[in-house]
């Protein structure tokens, strides 16, 4: 990765709970839902970081 | 390999305004295929449950004790003090109806479409869409994990909060962040709530906007939140604030959670285009949802039914332009755009209330006979016990 900050969505299922919240924001579209599996798309996310606000249970980290 | 398929109106997402639009497009002569890429329709829920009723008539939804949990009188909204100001029926008129199974709903809606004679495929996913000539002619899709394609002349995204498809085809349903909640529920039970009543909590217990029970039959209740993303401080904010709501009120407090259901609401202003050549886009996907009250079920059901039937022409018509399938977008605008307009002006103005102020409005409707419950009285009402409060909203008076 280029000077990208790591992204990191807990999909384990231990606080993600797949509600669609994050895709809908995004301003990229480039967050994916697949019934209980959220993949981002790295090449382009931009990280400004919308999807962890607008997630309901802060199951979104980019560090 | 899947086989490549045909249709003539091609439906992405089977909930309720999908479905609808499938109905209404195979009731009225087209040959229509209903994506939905779960393996069950209407399942996991992703809803407050609260709906009202004096719609369902007018889109040929038959009430059923099948998806209805109790049947409401009104609804009691509470200032940040707790002062309540109780609408019932007669008031509000459409606006308490039911708190519904939305399971239920979802099925019933999607055995409405399949009887009148559109295919549903299940496990089935858009990928992506298919263009030529600039105009949208189908979508990409995968079932069960196989790709294949489908070719329609008429495309309808109905794919909810998420929408992608919409994006796809070159529609600018993008929101901001002020444009959208982020929502948290449990489902509780032991919990005391009043099943004659849907109670709102306004104010900063939840920032622009409200803390929701929708109550169901057996001590059960939906107890949710819903929290502008543009006032969001902390990650997980709408679970801390939920569950500091819940931790300070007994009632709730007591329960215990059953179920967590999490999700986007847009509280947009509607979008400005909603067809292009070959292509509409329906329910919450199209960002129809109420932005006062976050309810989408019944634009998206109204919304359906236009688009179903303007499908079906248009596949008749053999014409799929931009310009005959915009039958569809003024239908919707004249049915209810300019409410929507009305309610996103509303709470434009109440996410920036104080919780002094919203004590003052709900103390000044306290014993209020309200003839109708609209805007303009409300405020007139205001008007006549705090006239500062009203000076910022003259232009509504």
């Amino acid at each position: 990765m280029t000077g990208k900050k790591d992204l990191h969505i807990e999909s384990s299922g231990q606080l993600c709970i797949y509600c669609g919240a994050c895709v809908g924001i995004c301003p990229l579209n480039c967050i994916y839902l697949d019934e209980t599996r959220i993949t981002f798309d790295e090449r382009i996310c931009t990280r400004c970081e919308i999807c962890v606000k607008a997630c309901p249970v802060g199951a979104i980290e980019i560090g | 390999m899947v086989k490549d398929l045909k249709t003539d109106v091609l439906v992405i997402g089977a909930g309720p305004a999908g479905s609808m639009t499938a109905k209404w497009a195979a009731k009225n002569g087209a040959k229509v295929l209903l994506l939905e890429k779960r393996q069950e329709i209407g399942s996991p829920v992703r809803c407050g449950e609260g709906m009202s009723k004096d719609w369902l008539t007018e889109v040929g939804i038959a009430p059923s004790m099948r998806w209805i949990n109790v049947e409401v009188e009104g609804a009691r909204i509470y200032s940040p003090s707790e002062k309540v100001l109780e609408i019932n029926e007669k008031h509000a008129g459409n606006e308490v109806g039911y708190v519904v199974e939305r399971d239920s709903f979802d099925k019933q809606l999607a055995i409405d479409a399949a009887n009148a004679g559109a295919e549903v495929l299940l496990k089935t996913a858009a990928t992506g869409i298919l263009k030529e000539n600039g105009k949208v002619v189908g979508v990409k899709a995968k079932a069960f994990g196989e790709p294949f394609e489908i070719r329609a002349p008429v495309t309808i995204g109905a794919d909810g909060f998420e929408s992608q498809v919409g994006r796809w085809a070159g529609l600018p349903t993008n929101l901001m962040l002020r444009d959208m909640d982020t929502c948290l529920q449990y489902r509780m039970t032991n919990v005391d709530c009043d099943v004659r009543y849907c109670d709102f909590y306004l104010g900063k217990v939840a920032p622009g906007g409200y803390v929701w029970i929708f109550p169901k039959a057996d001590g059960l209740a939906n107890v949710g939140i819903g929290v502008q993303v543009s006032q969001v401080q902390n990650p997980a904010d709408a679970r801390t604030y939920l569950d500091k709501w819940i931790a300070a009120h007994p009632a709730y407090a007591k329960g215990k959670t059953i179920d967590v259901v999490g999700g986007g609401v847009s509280i947009s202003p509607p979008l400005k285009q909603t067809v292009t050549d070959g292509f509409m886009i329906v329910g919450d996907a199209a960002r129809m949802i109420d932005p006062l009250t976050g309810g989408g079920i019944a634009n998206g059901c109204i919304a359906g039914k236009i688009c179903g039937e303007v499908a079906a022409k248009a596949v008749t018509a053999n014409d799929v332009s931009k310009a005959f399938l915009m039958a569809y977008d003024q239908g919707w605008r004249a049915r209810f755009e300019e409410k929507l307009y009305r309610n996103w002006l509303a709470k434009e103005k109440l996410v920036t209330l104080s919780d002094a102020t919203f004590d003052k409005v709900i103390d000044a409707l306290q014993g209020v006979k309200l003839e109708k419950l609209s805007v303009h009285n409300i405020l007139k009402a205001v008007h006549d016990k705090y006239p500062e409060v009203t000076k910022e909203f003259e232009a509504f008076l």
